[in-house]
């Protein structure tokens, strides 16, 4: 019989706190939707048509556009984002 | 450990405490200081989780310092591990090594320097992926989606070799004394060979060197992505002979390394992949200023160098990054 | 998907779109945020495609966005 081994966990070990979704509205009319373009290639032309929709529905309709689609948006984009608008659409990581 | 989803494919040395503690012997800094925030999911990375990874990496403890200072590189905004996690291109870190402390800890610039067969260089790489996968969480098939994937990917780490070089270091040539230890770390696939056995002279092997480097990627681009040239000894000997230092073969090579935006605009030669209309009538680097490092290693015979193909640069993707290495 | 999270947390509604061969990786992320970060997926590829192509993508994708915002979001693949 060999002894059991104990070995340490090499895993950040965190386990995330479970939240939900914030709650949604019953619809876009009136709001401010932001469009955060990740710049990748073929997402603006993307986008330009969900605002032609968007505005349809009667949001209004504010754009974005991260510096890479490389990293997380620039805190001080986040920022302003979250001041101006009531709901954001991402896109388009492919 | 494998059933846990710790290891990368390989098996791994098993990180008892005792083993864990001998490792954190190998620095001098406290097992729980922050090394990094470890992307994808940006979560605190403590000294010691990188000693468990290192002991599961096959990691000697004098390797721990090179491994701290390989991922306090790559997790710095400008290295952007994050973005080379998730892009679908097969590149992940090249660790080049400079100064005493490769000799000290027995890492390999020599015979097959690219290759298998040494510990430190197949060790240091590996633990920092090893690192990147169980703290960060960025394992393929989760947030990892590499088409194909690369040695990189794997562990890529080896030393230059500074002693047979009649050159300035990859480390000076960065702003570092010879005396230090650094690690820079490049965002690059695995290298492919460039064979040039019958130039006699740095006029000839240059002209061999640029044709290999501009296909570098694709030969469709330009200034967008780095490179990384591993010049062999015998390559090295071509310029040393001709009494070329680094600048002198840097400034011929950028004057050979000019493409004429004409010839790679979409849709030129019928293939559609290329350049917007826009850019046309230019020449253009294939290399941005400082695009290309430059470093010298490998066995003492064989007229081959070897070229790593980057992935996008600056603050659109990533940068090459040094960092001292501290005991 | 990290700035969808945070700006759920900065209290807006948010959702990410990517295209389908990313559904893994998303599902991979939300796990590791602990935040279900709506989602939508159209079809790959992404970077060939022409204007009109892109155009009908999102004419595809504008009902699944708008219902992403605006009611208890369908959980996708």
């Amino acid at each position: 019989m060999t002894e059991p081994v104990t070995v340490l966990d090499p895993t950040a070990e965190a386990i995330p706190t479970q939240r939900s979704l914030n709650p949604r509205p019953s619809g876009l009319h009136g709001l401010t939707v932001g469009l955060l373009d990740i710049s990748k290639p073929r997402g603006d032309v993307f986008l330009d048509r969900i605002e032609e929709g968007l505005t349809a529905q009667g949001a209004k309709v504010r754009r974005y556009a991260k510096p890479t689609f490389t990293k997380p948006a620039p805190v001080d984009l986040r920022h302003e984002i979250a001041a101006q608008c009531d709901a954001v659409i991402e896109a388009l990581a492919d | 450990m494998y059933d846990r989803g710790w290891s990368d494919g390989l098996p791994l040395v098993a990180p008892t405490r005792e083993r864990v503690l001998r490792m954190l012997e190998g620095t001098s800094r406290s097992g729980d200081e922050i090394v990094a925030l470890m992307p994808p999911n940006l979560v605190e990375c403590t000294v010691e989780k990188v000693a468990v990874n290192a002991v599961m990496a096959g990691c000697r403890p004098e390797y721990l310092p090179v491994v701290l200072a390989s991922l306090e590189a790559i997790c710095s905004d400008e290295f952007n591990m994050h973005g080379i996690l998730a892009t679908t291109m097969g590149v992940g870190p090249v660790l080049v090594v400079n100064g005493p402390i490769a000799t000290q800890i027995g890492m390999n610039s020599g015979v097959n320097v690219l290759g298998q067969g040494n510990r430190a260089n197949a060790t240091i790489g590996r633990a920092v992926q090893l690192v990147v996968r169980n703290v960060g969480g960025g394992a393929p098939g989760g947030i990892d989606r590499a088409t194909h994937g690369s040695m990189s990917k794997l562990g890529f780490c080896f030393a230059e070799d500074e002693v047979g070089s009649p050159w300035t270091t990859l480390a000076e040539d960065r702003g570092f004394d010879r005396s230090q230890g650094v690690v820079t770390a490049f965002c690059g696939e695995g290298p492919r060979i460039l064979l040039d056995q019958q130039s006699r002279s740095a006029e000839s092997l240059i002209r061999m060197l640029a044709e290999g480097l501009l296909a570098s990627v694709s030969p469709r681009t330009v200034m967008a992505m780095d490179g990384l040239l591993v010049l062999s000894p015998e390559h090295m000997a071509r310029f040393s002979d001709a009494g070329w230092d680094r600048p002198r073969f840097m400034e011929e090579l950028g004057k050979l390394l000019l493409v004429e935006t004409d010839t790679i605009l979409a849709g030129a030669g019928g293939i559609d992949e290329g350049l917007p209309e826009g850019l046309g009538g230019l020449t253009l680097p294939k290399f941005r200023p400082g695009g290309l490092l430059v470093v010298h290693a490998g066995g003492p015979a064989g007229l081959f160098s070897a070229i790593i193909g980057g992935w996008v640069n600056g603050p659109m993707g990533s940068e090459p990054t040094s960092r001292e290495i501290i005991r | 998907m990290h700035d969808i999270d945070d700006l759920e947390r900065r209290g807006l509604v948010g959702v990410f779109v990517a295209s389908e061969p990313f559904s893994e990786a998303a599902e991979t992320q939300a796990g590791a945020l602990g935040l279900d970060v709506a989602r939508v997926f159209v079809a790959h590829p992404i970077q060939d495609r022409t204007d009109d192509e892109m155009r009908s993508l999102a004419d595809e994708a504008l009902d699944a966005l708008t219902r992403a915002l605006t009611s208890t979001p369908a959980v996708t693949q």
